[in-house]
């Protein structure tokens, strides 16, 4: 245990020790709110009942756990992997588990940052309110986060080398915010392209975000959600276990 | 019994290629066990079995008495490893790195004393991706140290590094000796391996093809010894009178080599001649067989090609 926080909070210290992926973490989600609290302001799109921003906010929460949960960790490691870094470590007494557990630990803590950040910031602009059950808020995120980094990581088992990782890892991100119901609505997409976009888990994590926070949705209305995460979960779990390499 | 190391039979197969072919060797304890070897000769793949990087298709590797192969997690507690490549979070500090790893083993070594071992004191707040290439291996090999290990690997500590940073590294070893650690290191300098190396094994295609002391290499070889020399004035004709010499022609005149195992005989040949001629002998040197050629005249080819 004593290992795993050790571990944990050295892997903090160095990524606090990188500008620019504090900026991509950090700023870059913050900047996205007040852009889109800036363009939208209190204007509403047809057929919903909140304002934009306030359908926004969940989806920007969703895009930063992605920033952190699939570039973040599949990018670190693949790095890390190609510096030799894991080989070098296996030659100690750490062990992989304590190793995995403090990747996840680290991002997950990066991911409850960024929300608190960006709903007081996004609460202070433009005055939205998060209300319904806090708890089942923190669970489906926590769900969700996990659901990126396991992605983060069946990515790196698919991933050979650093060169091709950035495209590979920018495609999957990039349409899973595209698709994922991250900026706009899917009812907006074509009606056969929002229902494919529903097996994404990021269509999944936002929808059963806002379902909580403005509709006072309760696990009744939102275990479907997590069970798709889950399947994804179990997934990349599988690849991960095939694929995944150390060095 | 003293050994901290018992090999047998080792092998390692990449496809088709053996690329380890059989090895057996046993390292005692206290030694400084070199392997020395061209790239690609198995060096750095047999320490890597025996440091539990990577699994031999056959053969058995003893460490402490301990079944490497079985116990590979007992091993790493006891043994310290410098690997080829640095290896390292690119921007942790040298300090930190130092703690960070000595925090994986059940005892280990205070960062300040380390960080002194290997010269890095000033450098403790630096990140990695700073350090110069010798700095870098210091570090390696000061991370090697952390857990007061009695048995350390070094793997080709030096390649690629300056004489300065070389001298350095060596300097540490020659201390561990001193300290009466166990060291087992590969390289393909022979200066290193007859600096710091205790025993050798010469390795080549996979296979230990020599045993023995550097100095014992060398005399069992019983090479000849090569003598070079100018003169004030050319030989010419007189030159038929010492077997065995050839004009060295990269430009300079009046310039020969002798190649001999008579040494003694061949030097009062050539000072008798050179005197009754009157003809001075200049920038006479003697050189000893060295590492390099036993290697050579053992497999026809050179170290480092």
């Amino acid at each position: 245990m004593n290992t795993l926080i050790r571990q944990t909070s050295m892997q903090m210290r160095l990524f606090l020790r990188r500008k620019d992926e504090l900026f991509w973490t950090l700023a870059f989600p913050v900047l996205f709110i007040l852009l889109f609290g800036a363009i939208y302001g209190n204007s509403k799109w047809e057929g919903m009942n909140i304002r934009s921003i306030d359908y926004l906010l969940p989806g920007i929460v969703v895009m930063a756990a992605m920033v952190t949960g699939i570039m973040r960790t599949a990018t670190g490691l693949v790095q890390e992997r190609e510096a030799g870094v894991y080989r070098r470590l296996a030659l100690t007494p750490l062990k992989r588990t304590t190793l995995i557990g403090s990747q996840l630990l680290q991002h997950y803590v990066v991911i409850i940052v960024q929300t608190l950040l960006l709903v007081a910031i996004s609460g202070a602009a433009f005055k939205t309110n998060l209300t319904g059950n806090t708890a089942l808020f923190w669970l489906t995120l926590s769900i969700g986060a996990l659901c990126f980094m396991s992605i983060g990581f069946a990515l790196t088992g698919l991933i050979k080398t650093l060169r091709s990782a950035t495209p590979i890892i920018q495609i999957v991100y990039f349409s899973m915010m595209f698709l994922g119901g991250i900026f706009f609505p899917n009812s907006l997409l074509p009606t056969w392209l929002g229902n494919a976009a529903k097996v994404l888990p990021s269509t999944q994590l936002g929808d059963a975000l806002r379902a909580v926070v403005y509709n006072g949705g309760g696990i009744g209305d939102i275990w479907q959600k997590w069970l798709i995460m889950g399947a994804w979960i179990a997934a990349c779990l599988i690849i991960s276990i095939r694929f995944f390499r150390w060095e | 019994m003293n050994n901290i190391i018992e090999v047998t039979n080792l092998e390692k197969k990449y496809g088709d290629i053996n690329a380890v072919n059989g090895v057996s060797f046993n390292v005692e304890k206290g030694e400084v066990f070199g392997i020395l070897g061209p790239n690609g000769a198995g060096k750095t793949t047999t320490v890597e079995m025996i440091e539990g990087l990577r699994k031999p298709n056959a053969g058995t590797i003893k460490v402490c008495n301990i079944d490497a192969l079985k116990e590979p997690q007992r091993i790493k507690e006891i043994i310290g490893v410098q690997l080829q490549a640095t290896s390292l979070y690119d921007n942790i500090r040298v300090k930190e790195a130092i703690e960070l790893f000595g925090g994986y083993y059940a005892k280990s070594i205070p960062a300040a004393i380390i960080m002194d071992e290997v010269s890095l004191t000033e450098k403790k707040d630096s990140q990695v991706s700073k350090l110069s290439g010798g700095q870098k291996q210091r570090l390696s090999v000061g991370l090697a140290l952390v857990n007061d290990p009695e048995l350390i690997f070094l793997d080709e500590p030096t390649t690629g590094l300056d004489p300065q940073a070389r001298h350095n590294i060596w300097s540490i070893v020659e201390k561990l000796r001193e300290r009466g650690k166990t060291v087992v290191m590969t390289t393909h300098y022979m200066e290193e391996a007859e600096q710091l190396c205790h025993r050798l094994a010469i390795v080549d295609q996979g296979k230990i093809i020599a045993m023995d002391t550097p100095d014992n290499l060398i005399n069992k070889a019983e090479l000849a010894t090569s003598i070079e020399f100018s003169t004030s004035k050319e030989l010419d004709g007189l030159a038929k009178k010492i077997p065995g010499i050839c004009k060295v022609n990269n430009g300079s005149a009046r310039k020969y080599s002798v190649s001999t195992k008579a040494v003694s005989r061949i030097l009062k040949d050539l000072t008798n001649l050179c005197y009754d001629n009157n003809i001075e002998l200049q920038n006479i040197s003697v050189r000893q067989a060295t590492l390099e050629d036993v290697f050579l005249a053992m497999t026809g080819r050179k170290l480092r090609e």
